[in-house]
């Protein structure tokens, strides 16, 4: 069983900068040498974060972007308690992907968290490369998800903030949060008597 | 066959096969590894007709299928156990008609191509491709290009619209399978797999039988990706599927898996290479993943890699790991630089394993300071936190019992370890380079084993290199080694009449290759070397392999 209070599920096309994101988030670095590289699979990391007082374990699974694994990426979204769909501003096809992962979302996991992120903020306010996304696109396309960040992960500009509005969203979610205490509780009960039986060995 | 006039091929061993038959060093009753020979394999496949061909790709039972019946308590939990693994495929049957935004750009470009003829045939005089030692194409029985090792698959769409009506013609014309073509300096190797066309060229020393086997693996690597039953089924639905959509990022593991094939002599002779700790540290790790692991139920395989080499592997009774299952699984470790950054959770079909579906996979390196990484395969796909939890139960326990330090000697190559540099160990002079294959375990030690950082020049693709080389080489790496064994190994492999022992004096050097019931040897001596004085090198040599075997090679075949 996770010992994750809160489940986070990273999607998107491929090349969009999921991966980057994550261990912007998790370590804090950013390689802007390291040649692009797909994620085989899903990868799984965890971070604790705070909220309202108190600590959180939060589980976040990087999916991998390419089609081969999408039918895959079920697996993750299931009990996922938010999604963070990502998009690159500087590429219309990864928006209109969009769409295929919104679809699939609602039919999963009706009630989770969607948040949409557009990625590479530094190219974007720089002008290496054009927006073929536009600001007003977005606007309209978001009101009716629970948020909307461009982040940068290469200067880490609203990364943390991103991932605190998650947080802080789902903490004020009263329904969610029961299920949460209710699973620390199972863990608290289960853990004492594994500790048990490796003793008797 | 080309030879020349010092060749001096010996068949006799009654003379010699006194001398081992009591101590073949590394020999085991059980193996964790299934030690078929894939030579004999690779032999029947090019001598099979069209219709074994056809059968031959046709699914056996699914061993993943059997395991969860075995696991699976109640008939209910059975059938929702099939339920998961159909709609485990990749690719959903929508999903695969529907042609998306990236597919039909690919389209177009090839249109373009089309329209300008000239220019395609300037492209194959283009630098990216010519003068290379060997390329290796993949297209889909429709013609449509797949890989290519070098240069631009989208602008060989021509080239691959004659290889396809090559292989077709000789089919449907004269019911008959195109194996091969011969010219003076250059093979070209022909293999249909399923909906694929597999095709190498080389200028190299390889035999017929060396290539296809190579072309084989890339196939298999293709398999690893997506399993056969989905990419059967995707070309039954459509045959004029472009598969890159489904590949983005596979071109990178077959490149560097030819690579690897071309360096480390694993692949030749179809063993896996352990690395070599002591004994202690060894059944230490394996300890620590049974008490880890054995409460898992549905865990298949556990295995411990670093810098491919095995290990360990504990597995589920009764199953045995293929030798090419675990090459794949070593191509994907090293060529992976996601892995370091997080525990993965991944499906990886392993062929001869099987091929119909996938297992689930937890990938993770040891900790920061270790570069070993643990795969955990299980066929159940939400096994990910109990295998994380295992992972973390055995990190910490080989940290305590200082095992991390063992492995990493080992990898660093510690200058204080025999088998660091067994040459100077064993203390023959005249040897300068040999490799040893246990039969009866499909493992594999060679005096130099290969580096981590030799490795590393992984030519990347579209890149230069490759390019035949006429320069002298003044002192031959392992790789130049492997290289000269590959005529001995096809000689002792030669399904008509197979050689037991091979003496050969040049004025470069000496080579003895010699094959008993329990080993494959092969080594290199200084030129003028006598035959008595080499035989009686190789005794020495077998005794030193015999006196170190329970730290070179993995002598029991641990289950959970």
């Amino acid at each position: 069983m996770s010992r994750c209070d809160f489940k986070v599920v990273l999607l998107g096309c491929e090349h969009v900068g999921k991966t980057s994101l994550v261990i912007r988030f998790v370590t804090c670095s950013f390689n802007g040498n390291a040649p692009y590289q797909n994620t085989i699979g899903a990868a799984f990391c965890a971070k604790k974060m705070y909220s309202k007082g108190r600590d959180f374990n939060v589980g976040i699974w990087d999916t991998a972007g390419s089609e081969r694994y999408e039918s895959m990426t079920k697996t993750y979204y299931r009990g996922t308690h938010a999604a963070i769909i990502c998009y690159d501003p500087c590429d219309i096809y990864s928006w209109e992907r969009l769409q295929h992962w919104m679809r699939e979302l609602r039919i999963v996991e009706e009630d989770c968290k969607v948040y949409l992120c557009g990625t590479k903020k530094d190219i974007v306010d720089s002008g290496a490369a054009a927006r073929e996304v536009s600001e007003e696109t977005v606007a309209n396309y978001s009101k009716g998800l629970n948020g909307h960040f461009l982040t940068s992960s290469k200067t880490g500009e609203n990364v943390e903030e991103l991932f605190q509005k998650v947080v802080d969203d789902c903490v004020a979610d009263l329904k969610l949060m029961k299920d949460v205490e209710e699973h620390r509780r199972q863990l608290i009960t289960i853990e004492p008597v594994k500790h048990k039986r490796f003793c008797a060995c | 066959m080309a030879s020349t006039s010092k060749d001096n091929t010996n068949n006799c061993t009654a003379e010699q096969s006194n001398v081992t038959d009591t101590l073949e060093p590394g020999a085991c009753s059980e193996s964790i590894l299934n030690p078929t020979d894939s030579f004999e394999e690779f032999a029947s496949e090019m001598s099979s007709s069209l219709q074994d061909r056809d059968s031959s790709l046709t699914a056996k039972g699914s061993t993943i299928s059997e395991i969860q019946s075995e696991i699976g308590e109640s008939s209910k939990e059975n059938a929702q156990m099939k339920n998961t693994k159909s709609s485990d495929d990749l690719q959903s049957k929508d999903g695969a008609m529907s042609a998306s935004a990236s597919n039909s750009n690919l389209t177009e470009q090839n249109g373009v191509d089309e329209d300008c003829d000239n220019e395609k045939d300037d492209y194959l005089q283009s630098p990216e491709l010519v003068n290379k030692e060997k390329h290796v194409f993949i297209l889909s029985s429709a013609g449509k290009p797949i890989y290519s090792r070098y240069g631009n698959e989208d602008k060989l769409a021509g080239l691959c619209g004659v290889i396809q009506a090559l292989v077709s013609f000789i089919e449907e014309q004269n019911q008959d399978i195109l194996r091969s073509i011969n010219t003076k300096d250059c093979k070209a190797v022909f293999l249909v797999k399923g909906p694929l066309i597999l095709v190498a060229v080389s200028k190299s020393n390889e035999s017929e039988t060396q290539l296809v086997l190579q072309l084989t693996y890339a196939f298999n690597q293709v398999v690893s990706m997506l399993t056969l039953t989905q990419l059967n089924r995707i070309f039954e639905q459509r045959r004029n599927y472009d598969l890159r959509r489904l590949l983005s990022g596979v071109e990178r593991l077959i490149d560097n898996l030819l690579v690897f094939m071309e360096k480390d002599p694993a692949f030749l002779l179809g063993a896996v290479r352990c690395l070599p700790l002591p004994e202690k540290a060894r059944e230490n790790i394996t300890n620590a993943i049974i008490s880890a692991c054995n409460k898992i139920r549905d865990l298949v395989f556990a295995i411990m890699i670093a810098g491919n080499q095995l290990i360990t592997l504990v597995r589920m009774k009764k199953y045995t790991l293929h030798p090419s299952d675990i090459h794949l699984l070593f191509n994907l470790v090293r060529s992976s630089e996601s892995f370091k950054t997080a525990e993965s959770w991944t499906p990886i079909c392993l062929p001869k394993f099987d091929a119909t579906g996938f297992l689930h996979g937890h990938v993770s390196y040891i900790s920061e300071d270790c570069q070993a990484c643990l795969l955990l395969l299980t066929v159940q796909r939400d096994a990910f936190f109990p295998l994380s939890q295992a992972k973390h139960t055995i990190a910490e326990k080989l940290r305590r019992s200082n095992c991390l330090v063992a492995i990493n000697d080992a990898l660093n190559r510690n200058e204080e370890l025999p088998t660091t540099n067994p040459l100077k160990h064993i203390g023959i002079p005249e040897i300068r380079h040999f490799m040893y294959k246990s039969k009866s375990t499909a493992q594999l030690f060679t005096s130099d084993p290969i580096s981590l950082d030799r490795l590393q020049d992984y030519r990347t693709r579209h890149k230069e290199g490759g390019d035949i080389t006429v320069k002298k080489i003044e002192k031959l790496s392992d790789i130049d080694y492997v290289r000269n064994y590959r005529k001995f190994c096809s000689q002792i492999h030669c399904t008509s009449i197979p050689a037991k022992l091979i003496f050969r004096s040049n004025s470069h050097d000496t080579v003895i290759a010699w094959v008993t019931n329990g080993f494959e040897l092969y080594v290199t001596f200084d030129p003028l070397m006598e035959k008595d004085q080499a035989i009686r090198a190789v005794d020495r040599l077998i005794q030193w392999i015999k006196k170190e075997e329970h730290r070179i090679f993995i002598m029991n075949a641990p289950t959970f």
